[in-house]
């Protein structure tokens, strides 16, 4: 792909090592509207065992991808416009339907934010969870009923015997996200995707999902992808980062390296504007202005109109995404300035 | 936009709200108590049960000061402030509002008392009326209360408001759904501001914004504050907002408060488990404090306010639980921590190390960022990018 020398990968090892490649991705909605640019050709890599944070604001286009990989975009109106999603090699898109069924769940498996609507009222957890065995396996109703509870078990509902029977309606919300996350699990998949798991939650809630999580995937090993709007969050537990802005990605690294200085002024922006737990009240310093219209997206630098070191060359030119420093890479003429190398 | 701000102030003034004794708290809640009851049955419902959203709720709150109001879904943080609304009766307790008793006022005094208490409310989509348009919606509660504004004066006074809060002012012919969920946060906060309110109640306002616009509205309710000498009651599940922006903070579980105390009694001395186990769950950005942060990991989840457990109502899930938490519910009452707390076993630990950060820009921040914000906060670039 020639395409690739423009949009280097985001990643730590050589290519063929990863299990996940997304490269130079575009997807866009056609609507009565117009055409919105949701996302614009973003590339990163998975590898096993590890954690890659998106972060980003609503409508930044993290979800999309994240549906693209699974191959459940609403198309129409989405539409895959260009690139390529490999795993281990070979291309999801190019797949026939049956294959990429075959590959969804087993393979890879997504828990979506809201677990009351991705749940089936009138199913009872235990078939739900069930039907993983019984679509994948060729499980038996009692088998697929006892690998159920033994999910239940894993993911700590509490008495799963019992409660394998009851239907979503009779769970609390972290509870129906435990049921989400044991289907994702059930048949053992090599990659998570884990799409604003928590945000629903309240924040007591939220760290017992996130501890599981990290749990789950130190026992299997799995890949995690993180979507989340949360630095707090991403902070706490993922590996590497990618920043995603207006449907690209604009700053990736290993998240402690970009939390500790921040080579693009948009991330630099939301670290400045978030009210933290462990600081007393000062001004905050929100970022001007609000994250733009896809349907028209501005000239140049998408993050221009509200940066503030935006100059002349901003709203011309588009930057790429490029390595700064060894590891790090930004969309930003000025990275180095803004990083301080 | 200082000129506005004095206008106002001027114009506050010749509406004048009741006087205030010394020594008495501007909203004070006794004993508020709220139940819902459960039904069964179509035609004949007969009440099976109650949900005790509320039960047995006590604070005061002073004029111009932030009171945070922290806690889980389910906690009856929402219920308190309809109570405070009149929005809902209690079951029984009361609120006083400057030292008389605003419970069961009606009619015209209820309508008077409204004016002085306001509401901002948590999701900006669904609270404003998508038919109506911004000058109408801000412009609304005059013809309710027609002596604050003359007709005459109403075009101008809508757009020094609309300015005041950083939208446009030539945007008030548009409708809400032109603008974003930041914006139209700001619309409410001007509606609210309408009436020249003494409280404004801000039940989550940011909860539903994106997180580098919360900033921008967090700001403007301070500056706000500041510039009109308000009293907010904020309402929030976010406890590093809450920390922003209170002076004293509140936390509650199921229907009563566990712990009160000043923005630093509770996030330095933090004395009630579950207030300890709130804290500790808060993700944190900066690696350094994040490892010395106390882990504490809850177990199960609230239980349901129809059956509370008996005695302390968070023993079920709290690891210093003896039998006396089973027999006797915990009074709020200082323990020697120096603030109220509802624990037998209450304990001063400090759970998060907290930066002291002066006021200043912080060090990555770019100067255009920390500049005095007022001015850019949703400025023109806001209504630029989305208008």
């Amino acid at each position: 792909m020639t395409s690739s020398l423009t949009h280097p990968q985001v990643s730590g090892g050589p290519t063929g090592s990863a299990l996940l490649e997304v490269d130079d991705l575009h997807v866009e909605f056609r609507t009565d509207y117009g055409v919105v640019n949701a996302v614009n050709g973003i590339s990163y890599t998975l590898s096993a065992g590890e954690t890659l944070a998106i972060l980003g604001e609503s409508g930044c286009g993290k979800s999309v991808s994240a549906q693209t990989i699974m191959g459940i975009l609403d198309s129409p109106p989405g539409f895959v416009t260009g690139g390529e999603i490999r795993y281990q090699g070979r291309d999801l898109l190019q797949m026939s339907a049956k294959e990429q069924r075959d590959i969804r769940g087993e393979e890879i498996s997504i828990v979506f934010q809201d677990a009351l609507s991705s749940l089936n009222p009138v199913f009872t957890v235990g078939m739900q969870i069930g039907e993983m065995f019984r679509r994948h396996r060729g499980y038996s109703r009692g088998d697929a009923k006892k690998a159920a509870v033994e999910l239940m078990d894993r993911v700590r509902i509490p008495s799963a015997k019992e409660r394998v029977g009851d239907y979503p309606h009779q769970f609390s919300g972290g509870m129906r996200q435990r049921v989400m996350i044991a289907m994702a699990i059930a048949l053992d998949p090599a990659i998570l995707i884990a799409d604003e798991p928590t945000t629903a939650l309240d924040v007591t809630v939220q760290a017992q999902i996130m501890d599981l999580l990290g749990e789950l995937q130190r026992d299997t090993g799995m890949g995690l992808i993180l979507i989340t709007h949360d630095l707090a969050v991403v902070g706490e537990i993922a590996d590497r980062i990618a920043v995603m802005y207006a449907g690209r990605i604009v700053e990736t690294g290993a998240t402690d390296a970009v939390f500790g200085a921040p080579a693009m002024p948009y991330t630099q922006g939301l670290m400045a504007s978030i009210a933290r737990v462990d600081q007393k009240g000062q001004r905050l310093n929100p970022i001007v202005g609000a994250p733009p219209n896809l349907a028209a997206l501005p000239t140049g630098c998408p993050f221009h109109p509200r940066c503030p070191r935006a100059t002349p060359r901003c709203p011309t030119e588009l930057p790429l995404l490029r390595e700064v420093v060894p590891g790090r890479r930004a969309a930003c003429h000025y990275a180095e300035e803004v990083l301080g190398v | 936009m200082s000129e506005h701000v004095r206008t106002t102030t001027a114009d506050a003034a010749a509406v004048p709200h009741a006087p205030l004794r010394a020594g008495e708290a501007l909203l004070r809640v006794e004993g508020l108590v709220k139940h819902f009851p459960l039904t069964q049955g179509i035609v004949f419902k007969k009440t099976i049960g109650q949900v005790r959203a509320v039960d047995g709720v006590n604070f005061t709150l002073n004029a111009g000061e932030t009171l945070g109001l922290v806690g889980e879904s389910g906690c009856g943080k929402s219920t308190v402030s309809k109570l405070l609304m009149s929005l809902e009766r209690p079951t029984a307790g009361s609120v006083f509002y400057k030292g008389t008793d605003i419970t069961n006022l009606k009619g015209r005094e209820l309508r008077r008392l409204r004016r002085n208490i306001q509401i901002i409310f948590q999701d900006p989509y669904s609270s404003l009326n998508p038919r109506m348009t911004v000058g109408d919606i801000v412009s609304e509660p005059w013809d309710i209360h027609p002596d604050v504004v003359a007709p005459k004066d109403r075009g101008r006074r809508t757009r020094e408001l609309l300015e005041r809060v950083g939208l446009n002012p030539d945007f008030v012919n548009r409708y809400p759904h032109q603008f974003s969920g930041g914006q139209r946060q700001r619309i409410g906060i001007a509606r609210a501001l309408a009436l020249q309110p003494e409280i404004i109640i801000c039940d989550e306002p940011v909860s539903a914004l994106d997180v580098s616009v919360q900033a921008q509205v967090v700001n403007l309710l301070a500056e706000l504050q500041q510039d009109f000498g308000l009293a907010y009651i904020f309402i929030a599940h976010d406890l590093s907002v809450v920390r922003h922006i209170s002076n004293r903070v509140a936390v509650m579980y199921l229907g009563s408060i566990v712990e009160i105390g000043s923005e630093d009694d509770i996030y330095e001395k933090t004395a009630h488990p579950y207030t300890q186990a709130l804290l500790s769950a808060v993700p944190v950005l900066d690696p350094a404090v994040r490892a010395h942060k106390k882990r504490i990991m809850l177990t199960g989840d609230v239980p349901s306010p129809a059956n509370p457990p008996s005695g302390c109502r968070f023993r079920t899930r709290c690891w210093k639980a003896q039998d006396v938490c089973a027999e006797k519910a915990p009074e709020l009452v200082d323990r020697g921590q120096g603030h109220p707390v509802a624990c037998h076993f209450a304990e001063a630990v400090q759970v998060v190390e907290a930066l002291d950060v002066v006021d200043e820009p912080l060090p990555a921040t770019e100067p255009g960022l920390s500049a005095p914000g007022s001015r850019r906060i949703g400025s023109a670039p806001a209504d630029r990018s989305e208008a």
